[in-house]
């Protein structure tokens, strides 16, 4: 059978475009993230989201609804100083700490994740950074492996405060920078670690091992029977001291 | 048709596959048209009813590099969507059945190579596309087989899109992007300004994806086949072959550098009717 160059284009735009459809069709023809990243197919964590499959158009939030690690504890484990960290996109991190040295991405954060859920992360071979600030609210989980945390311990960096991010936020929004680091009802404990205060001086505090990064410090309060304006100002004083 | 010397001999042909450029135009301004409002989409100024997707979703050699990692683990390499698996398919069918016309029908990276390749043919006439010592470009030809191999394996071991950092594909849609990197504005730069003197280079010397679907030439159904019985000899063909191929010494066309773009054969440049065919038959 000869085939001259009219029948061809024929079939190419055919068999390019029909193609398409048909796997539109079949719900095969994806051609962004559906925020909703694969599981594990095998072994204890089947069923589970695998923190590999993570991807940069990811939002805080995405996570935080894919792996139940709250936004605010993402957004204080990479020094993201913002309103609404629910909205801020993984890819971002990658410009922000573009000018610190250290490749801080999307595979950072599926690092973070990982240990925080205590789920399987490969890292062979590679090399991932965390800052500081996240190595710290990953230790005080108290869940990582020897070989974990000399990971960890490899590839922590210590970012000065002058590279430390923060996301613009709209002109209409505009607060003092002080004001991020002042103890309020949705403050959680991570966000203590994060700002210097050791997790000894919190335990001191409220006279009890630390609770879980992510638990709002009001929270804790009320379900201890401790008076949250109480233990508000020793701790915002301790805050005070770290914080110039 | 007029039959000169026991041959049939076509008076007035045209000397090229008109159709190939108007598929060509087609894809390039297709793809553009997506990369500009990808870049829209993301300031939130899209055009409606316009595909928005990201360069990666729509290039098939995205489904080639995730393939190791998808068919390990079920997960994408970074940055690659489903869709760039479904459109390799369709790559690759095509290929099986009619060779690489990716390459010479649709891929707007070889499409402005050939545009710029225009200039060189004005000023360098026949000079033009025979630059480079036989030699020399022979050896050349299989380093798109080095550059795959190493792709796959950077791709594989990182999970990341490597390639895009060298990519002139990715360059030539996003150049106003800061999302492409130096090194594959670079590249581009490069291939352009050799397509001055070398026809398609980068798909010649570099290209994985034309690696990949290269393979296929060597059992594709639909070939490029000559009749000795009626070839004049005059070595038309070979001329007219972008990619250099000897097509006035074979009967069929195996070689893994064809692109099918039809340029050589009796419908284009090829004077003698039925002698140089696109065909799944045998000819005589």
């Amino acid at each position: 059978m000869n085939l001259t160059s009219k029948p061809l284009a024929v079939i190419v735009l055919v068999l390019m475009f029909g193609g398409i459809s048909f796997s539109s069709v079949m719900g095969w023809w994806q051609t962004e993230t559906t925020k909703e990243p694969a599981t594990f197919t095998e072994g204890e964590f089947a069923g589970m989201a695998n923190p590999a499959d993570i991807r940069g158009s990811y939002t805080f939030g995405d996570i935080t609804n894919s792996f139940g690690i709250d936004s605010q504890i993402l957004a204080q484990a990479f020094g993201i100083v913002t309103e609404d960290p629910a909205t801020f996109a993984v890819k971002e991190l990658e410009t922000i700490y573009l000018d610190s040295g250290f490749e801080v991405g999307t595979a950072s954060v599926r690092l973070f994740v990982a240990y925080y859920n205590g789920l399987p992360f490969d890292t062979t071979g590679q090399e991932i950074y965390l800052p500081r600030s996240a190595t710290d609210i990953l230790f005080t989980r108290n869940n990582l492996s020897r070989e974990q945390i000399a990971y960890l311990e490899m590839f922590t960096v210590n970012l000065s405060e002058a590279s430390a991010p923060v996301v613009e936020e709209p002109a209409t929004e505009v607060h003092a920078e002080t004001e991020a680091y002042v103890i309020k009802g949705k403050t959680i404990f991570g966000e203590l670690i994060t700002w210097g205060v050791s997790q000894e001086t919190i335990e001191g505090i409220i006279g009890a091992p630390m609770p879980d990064p992510a638990m709002k410090i009001k929270d804790y309060a009320t379900a201890n029977g401790l008076d949250f304006e109480t233990i508000k100002p020793a701790l915002q004083a301790e805050v005070d001291k770290v914080i110039p | 048709m007029v039959t000169l010397l026991n041959k049939r001999i076509r008076l007035f042909r045209p000397h090229t596959i008109w159709i190939r450029r108007v598929v060509q135009w087609f894809f390039f301004l297709l793809i553009a048209a997506i990369a500009i409002n990808h870049t829209l989409a993301e300031s939130g100024a899209a055009i409606p009813f316009l595909a928005n997707a990201s360069l990666h979703a729509v290039c098939p050699f995205g489904g080639v590099e995730t393939l190791y990692t998808f068919a390990l683990s079920g997960l994408m390499v970074q940055k690659i969507h489903d869709s760039a698996l479904v459109l390799a398919g369709i790559v690759l069918l095509l290929s099986v059945l009619f060779g690489p016309v990716f390459c010479g029908w649709v891929c707007p990276l070889g499409t402005v190579q050939e545009w710029v390749g225009k200039l060189g043919k004005k000023f360098f006439k026949r000079r033009y596309n025979h630059f480079v010592p036989k030699k020399l470009d022979a050896f050349l030809r299989y380093a798109r087989y080095g550059i795959l191999v190493w792709v796959l394996y950077v791709t594989a071991a990182s999970g990341t899109l490597v390639f895009e950092s060298y990519d002139p594909y990715f360059a030539l849609f996003n150049f106003w992007s800061t999302e492409v990197a130096p090194s594959a504005l670079a590249i581009l730069g490069t291939t352009l300004l050799l397509s001055v003197f070398v026809e398609r280079p980068w798909c010649k010397y570099a290209c994985p994806y034309g690696a990949v679907l290269g393979i296929t030439n060597l059992f594709r159904v639909f070939s490029i086949k000559r009749a000795e019985s009626t070839c004049k000899a005059d070595g038309a063909c070979s001329i007219m072959c972008p990619m250099n191929i000897e097509v006035d010494t074979k009967t069929v066309v195996r070689d893994h550098q064809c692109i099918s773009c039809l340029e050589c054969t009796s419908e284009a440049i090829c004077p003698v009717a039925k002698t140089v065919l696109f065909t799944s038959g045998g000819v005589k």
